[in-house]
This record gives structure tokens, C-alpha cells and sequence, in this order.
């Protein structure tokens, strides 16, 4: 693991990007080579609360994928292994995405030789209709208006066209019930460091990308993106480094504290009462690739008289099934229709877990999750 | 190419935003469309499974189109029916309607017994309400709508459910539930009902109980079970079950555009002399129609459908696959062929 600053070499990007453009350059660099047949990145549809995963396979197009976007919360790892099985492509990913992927590449749905992976370190997301609301209501602005946001020093802060901006301390968003999603707020992992690189602005300076690069392929990339001119870069200072370590710690021990505060609430959930069966927690699960085989879909397990099903034999499957392996994404509760805060307890039980085993999904370096390895004899 | 496109989703009367995937121009599957204000990126299984239906496309072509004119040029004008339905976008309901008059053919406008009540009221109003009155299992049957119900309880509503079912998650969540009538339902809680107070019903016992929610003060919430149900109230008022039935013993050619009246209506369709279907996909109409023209799939067109809270949204065509033509070309082309 080392450490860079890095910004793009071409002005376009440069002004169109996040702090030095060097992740656009990055994919350009891997586009114009033909190593990869495409970028998976997200882009703004309708505005910028509308993030929709696109690939880019010309260069020309990467600009319209610059910045970031906060409030698209979205999940890159199952759209991979469903869409990108057979192509070779370079993705962008915040941590939970990169998770998601290391547990699929455990399970031999992706190819690790096949992609690249390009993190973005991440202080969580916020749904997009809640971010509207809350320009709305906190920061007296139309959220129409916003032409970009950004999370920095424990704000969210908006920017609009004339260059004005305007921040709102997270923690006060929060208690009043906006702010980052449920689980971005437990979320313990900030840098995406099973990426080939991860990029942001932590420690950064002005102007810069500051790179972790996590492993060989991510140090050949950052070497040949330097040498055929797409990036330039520089060693951060040892200031930067710990700058960027103290936001990173301090995030963390943010999420501690809410995982503190809210685990107690996970088994007293009288919301599996609105339980409609419908699975859309599963289908959208990244660690339940198989769904389309799933136990759930067998008759000895088919309940369709009983809705709500019993908690434990639709939930109680589910968590035997991946629990262990839960990267905390948050997917199922964004998409379940009856609000039903799913991941606070798949959560939950993935820390228990962690603190038997030492496994943190998708993160440990393990090769298995513990309970598929031979480790599980000993536990 | 590894696309995600935005639309409407068609399976009930909420309104909800769907992403569909599409790789390499063919739809493969859905994918949450968060920034939709109706639905956040949720949707029930119905609304997901909604991209399956086009696996089940007709096959047919359009070459019947003058059988079906000869039909309607050997049959009386009023013994034509016309099923004027929701599932259609408010574009083609116009075009459908021109049609009817044009010609002077009956339509048969049928709602879940339901009708068009002059009321504006915004989902808003759901989670604001003091008392919400659910008449169904809306929680499991609307469950867009159902979650704006929960919201209302977290927010300090009263939740009164009527409903057969008393174990569902619509029953689990309310304050007080009954099996009642509808219209005993209403009766013992005629004093509860104010203006911050809101009615929301998929079902009722009869046509008639409809008026009975008039007589409140309440805000009133139909949800109907088709997309564009609102939209085609607009145009044409809604008739009773018996009135439909009516109507279709007085029928010698039936025009159904995009409809499975055959599923929903108690009726037997074969005693009507031709049953002529338009339809992107099989059904159980279809499948007992003399003739069927394929036609666009609402992912194949343009147009806009009216929600249950009276909001309209435009969607546009997420891919052009088949050569069906669309309602609006078709009714054109036997407009051009009657002349």
C-alpha cells in the first residue's frame, strides 16, 4: 500500500471533476488503450439527485460522469455480475460497492482479472428525494437549483450556479431524521481499500487526488496513466497522510456510536408485521446471486396463504443464507416498500459475527467467509 | 449496450417510477429509480414482474386489420361496444374515444365498481391525515400507497381498516379494524370523520356505497387497479358491474383495446357474436377473441398516464422492437379503410 496525489492532465477535466479530475483521467487512460471495453460509472439523468449506472465506452462521453453524486445511492456489484460477466470493464466504486464485489468474486460470479477497480472514498449517501426535502427545508433553497454537493468536515454542502455554497452540519440533519441513509450512518468502512486504487479528497490538496493505491495492478495503472500522460503526480506530505487518516478515524468512530445506539432495536421490530412477501430485498441483495434458485422459491418454503410470513421462515432463511457475508449496503431497505429497515439486522448479526470469526465481509482478506472455510470447525 | 432507462410503471393506479435495463436493446430486467417522487425506487412485485409480460407478446400481425373492418362495416354502429380502459395512456384514451363517437359505438367504461369523485387529494394528504379509513388490503395490494399509510401512523394518525382479511399487514397495522359492509363501515364511524381525516378504498360492496363517501367530510382516495383508470374517468364516466353486463348482453362485436375484461368481469364472452382484440400480449381475453392485432407495448410508446392522486406523468418509449403499431395508427389505419 502507497500513497499519491494525483490530477488530470487535461483541462476539461480537470474543471469538470472532484478535486483534480485524476478518476476520470484514470478511466481515459484505460478507454483510449482499449484495456477495457468500457467504464461503468454513474451519471447524472434527470438532475443530480438522479444518478443512473452508465457505460462509457468513448472517452469523449467520460466528462458527463465527473463529480460526485451523493445523493445516488446505488449498488454496482450485482449489475456486474449480471451484465459484465464476459466484458472487460473499469468501474468506480465506494466501499460498499467493492464489498459487494469481493463477495461475488468469492462466490466466482466476477472475474477480478476482468475489472478495474477504482474506489471513491465515501462518508455515506443520502436518498435523493430525502436530499431534496432537506434543501428544501434546512438550507432555504430551491433544490432545483443545486448544481452540485459535495460532503466535507461533517457538512453536506450544496452549490449553486452562480458558485455560492451553502453547508448544513450533518449531525444536525441527522437528528432531525435526514441526513445520510440508515446504513451509511453504521457504516465502518470509509475506504474502499479492496479496490486496486481509492481516491478523494481526504488530506488532499487543493486542486489534488489523494490515491491509496491497494495493490500491484493498482500501481501498474497509476504508473501507465502517469506515463502516457493522463495524470501527474506527487507525494503527499506526511501531513496529508495523517490528515486524511484523522477524518477516516473519526468517521469511523461516528458509526460506532450509531451502531451503539441503534443494534438494540433490531429484534423489538414490529415492522416485519407489514412484510408483504414480495422479496424485493432479496432480488435486490448483491450477496443473494442465486435468488432465481432460492430456497425461499421452494414449496416446503412457500407461504403465499400467510402474509405476512413468519419473520423467521422468509427473514429467518435469508440471514442463515448471507448474513455473514452482509456488506451493510442498505439496498434492501431503500427498495422495500413497506419501509421496513432490513439491514439493521443482517447488520447486526454480520458484526456479531466479525466479532466471533474476525470476518468483515468483503473486506477480510480470507478467501471464504468463515462458515464455507475449514475455520468453521474451530469457531 | 447496457442501458437504464426511466418510465412509469403499469400495473396499478399509483404512479410509481421504474428503471428498466436493456442490454443491447432487449429488456432485461428492472432497477430501483430512486429519484421517482411517487415511490423512492421501491416497487411491489407486481410493478417488477411488469417487464415480464413481454415475454407473452401476441403473435399475430396486423394483416387481420380487414377482417376487423369488414366486421364493423357488416354490424349495426350501437351494437359495437368499445372497452375503454386504464391500462391505456391518456393519448391513445383520446384517440379511442374520437373513435367511439366518430362512429357512434357504445363504450364500456368499467373501474373495479369504482367512479371518478371530484376530490383533489395529494399523497401528502395520507401522511398529514389525523384519521385514515382503509377500505381493502391496500398494504399488500397498493403497497406505494400502503407505505404512505404507515407514515401516517408514525405521524400520529388513527388507522381504522375495514377488510375480510384479518391477519394481513393492512389489518396489522391498523388501530381498529372491523369486517363489516362498506356501508356500516361508514355508519359507525360517521362521528370520527373531519376534514383532516382521509378515505382510502381499492374495493366496494356496491356502486351505490359510493355516494355514502360523498356524504362525509373526508378527503376520498379511490385506488384503482389500472394505471391510467384516473386519466380515463376524465373522459368517460364509470358504470357499474350490472351496467357493464347490461351493456355487453346488447353487444354483437366487441373492441377491446388493451384490456382483459375477460379476467374481471363475470361474463360469457363467447355468447357475444365477435370479440376483437388489441393487445401487446396474451390473456384470457385474447385468448377467447375471434381476431387479435398486436399492437405497442407501453414499453414500445410514448404518452402519459393520471394517478390515483390526479397527477399526470409523461413517459417515453424505453425501446422499438417490433413493428406492432400503436393504438392512435391503428384506429387511424381503420378510419382510412371504413371511408
Amino acid at each position: 500500500m502507497s500513497y499519491v496525489l494525483a490530477k488530470s492532465k487535461d483541462d476539461a477535466i480537470l474543471e469538470a471533476g472532484e478535486c483534480g479530475g485524476a478518476v476520470t483521467s484514470i478511466f481515459k487512460y484505460l478507454l483510449d488503450n482499449g484495456i477495457v471495453d468500457g467504464v461503468l460509472a454513474l451519471r447524472p439523468e434527470d438532475d443530480i439527485y438522479d444518478g443512473v449506472p452508465t457505460l462509457i465506452t468513448d472517452s469523449q462521453d467520460l466528462i458527463s460522469t465527473a463529480g460526485s453524486y451523493h445523493c445516488a445511492p446505488t449498488m454496482i456489484g450485482n449489475i456486474i455480475q449480471k451484465y459484465f460477466s464476459d466484458k472487460k470493464i473499469a468501474v468506480s466504486v465506494k466501499p460498499c460497492d467493492i464489498r459487494s464485489i469481493d463477495e461475488l468474486i468469492k462466490r466466482h460470479k466476477i472475474d477480478p482479472e476482468k475489472i478495474y477497480t477504482v474506489g471513491l472514498n465515501c462518508g455515506g449517501t443520502v436518498s435523493p428525494i430525502v436530499g431534496r426535502k432537506m434543501i428544501d427545508l434546512f438550507y432555504d433553497i430551491n433544490p432545483d437549483d443545486v448544481v452540485s454537493e459535495e460532503i466535507d468536515k461533517g457538512q453536506f454542502i450544496v452549490e449553486l450556479a452562480d458558485g455560492s455554497e451553502k453547508g448544513v452540519k450533518i449531525h444536525d440533519l441527522e437528528q432531525e431524521g435526514y441526513g445520510r441513509r440508515n446504513n451509511c450512518q453504521r457504516c465502518d468502512v470509509k475506504i474502499p481499500r479492496k479496490a486496486n486504487i481509492a481516491c478523494g479528497n481526504w488530506g488532499a490538496e487543493d486542486g489534488w487526488t489523494f490515491i491509496e493505491i491497494n495493490d500491484d495492478k493498482g500501481q501498474e495503472l497509476i504508473d501507465a496513466a502517469k506515463k502516457e500522460g493522463f495524470i501527474e503526480t506527487k507525494n503527499p506530505s506526511e501531513q496529508s497522510i495523517e490528515a486524511r487518516s484523522k477524518v477516516e478515524n473519526i468517521m469511523i468512530k461516528m458509526s460506532k456510536k450509531v451502531q451503539n445506539a441503534k443494534f438494540g432495536d433490531a429484534e423489538a421490530m414490529d415492522a416485519w408485521n407489514r412484510c408483504i412477501a414480495c422479496y424485493a430485498c432479496r432480488d435486490i441483495c448483491p450477496i443473494c446471486w442465486c435468488h432465481e434458485n432460492c430456497e425461499l422459491n421452494k414449496s416446503y418454503f412457500k407461504d403465499d396463504i400467510n402474509i405476512p410470513p413468519s419473520p423467521i421462515a422468509f427473514q429467518g432463511v435469508r440471514l442463515s443464507h448471507m448474513s455473514f457475508s452482509c456488506i451493510d449496503c442498505g439496498q434492501c431497505d431503500d427498495v422495500c416498500p413497506m419501509d421496513i429497515p432490513v439491514s439493521l439486522i443482517f447488520d447486526k448479526l454480520q458484526k456479531k459475527y466479525c466479532d466471533r470469526t474476525g470476518y468483515v465481509a468483503g473486506v477480510s482478506d480470507d478467501i471464504k467467509p468463515p462458515l464455507y472455510s475449514p475455520d468453521k470447525v474451530e469457531l | 449496450m447496457f442501458e437504464i432507462k426511466h418510465t412509469l410503471c403499469p400495473s396499478c393506479s399509483v404512479g410509481c417510477g421504474i428503471n428498466v435495463i436493456l442490454d443491447d436493446g432487449v429488456v432485461v430486467g428492472t432497477f430501483p429509480y430512486k429519484r421517482h417522487p411517487v415511490n423512492e425506487g421501491k416497487n411491489c412485485l407486481n410493478g417488477r414482474n411488469s417487464i415480464k409480460s413481454i415475454d407473452e407478446c401476441v403473435e399475430s400481425d396486423a394483416s387481420v386489420l380487414k377482417d376487423v373492418v369488414k366486421k364493423l362495416e357488416s354490424c349495426e354502429n350501437d351494437k359495437v361496444t368499445v372497452v375503454f380502459s386504464g391500462n391505456n395512456s391518456n393519448e391513445d384514451l383520446d384517440s379511442i374515444k374520437s373513435f367511439c363517437e366518430s362512429k357512434g359505438y357504445q363504450i364500456l367504461s368499467y373501474a373495479d365498481n369504482l367512479r371518478k369523485f371530484d376530490t383533489s387529494v395529494s399523497y401528502d394528504d395520507i401522511e398529514n391525515a389525523s384519521n385514515v379509513f382503509v377500505i381493502g388490503n391496500i398494504l399488500y395490494e397498493n403497497p406505494l400507497i400502503g407505505r404512505r399509510i404507515v407514515h401516517a401512523k408514525e405521524n400520529g394518525a388513527k388507522i381504522y381498516v375495514n377488510d375480510d382479511l384479518e391477519n394481513s399487514p393492512t389489518a396489522n397495522i391498523a388501530d381498529e379494524f372491523s369486517s363489516k359492509s362498506v356501508k356500516e363501515f361508514l355508519e359507525i364511524n360517521d362521528a370520527n370523520f373531519d376534514d383532516e381525516s382521509i378515505i382510502l378504498f381499492n374495493k366496494v360492496d356496491s356502486f351505490e356505497d359510493l355516494d355514502l363517501f360523498e356524504s362525509t367530510n373526508s378527503k376520498i382516495l379511490p385506488v384503482y387497479s389500472k394505471s391510467n383508470t384516473k386519466g380515463a374517468l376524465k373522459l368517460v364516466e364509470a358504470i357499474s358491474k350490472e351496467n357493464a353486463v347490461e351493456l355487453l348482453n346488447d353487444t354483437e362485436v366487441l373492441l377491446v383495446f388493451n384490456d382483459d375484461i375477460v379476467n374481471y368481469i363475470d361474463f360469457d364472452f363467447k355468447s357475444i357474436s365477435t370479440v376483437i382484440s388489441f393487445s401487446p400480449y396474451k390473456n384470457d381475453t385474447t385468448e377467447i377473441s375471434d381476431f387479435v392485432v398486436p399492437i405497442k407495448s407501453w414499453l414500445e410508446s410514448d404518452g402519459s398516464f393520471t394517478n390515483s392522486a390526479d397527477l399526470t406523468q409523461e413517459f417515453s418509449s424505453v425501446y422499438e422492437s417490433s413493428q406492432n403499431m400503436g393504438i392512435d395508427e391503428i384506429i387511424n389505419k381503420i378510419n382510412g379503410e371504413m371511408e
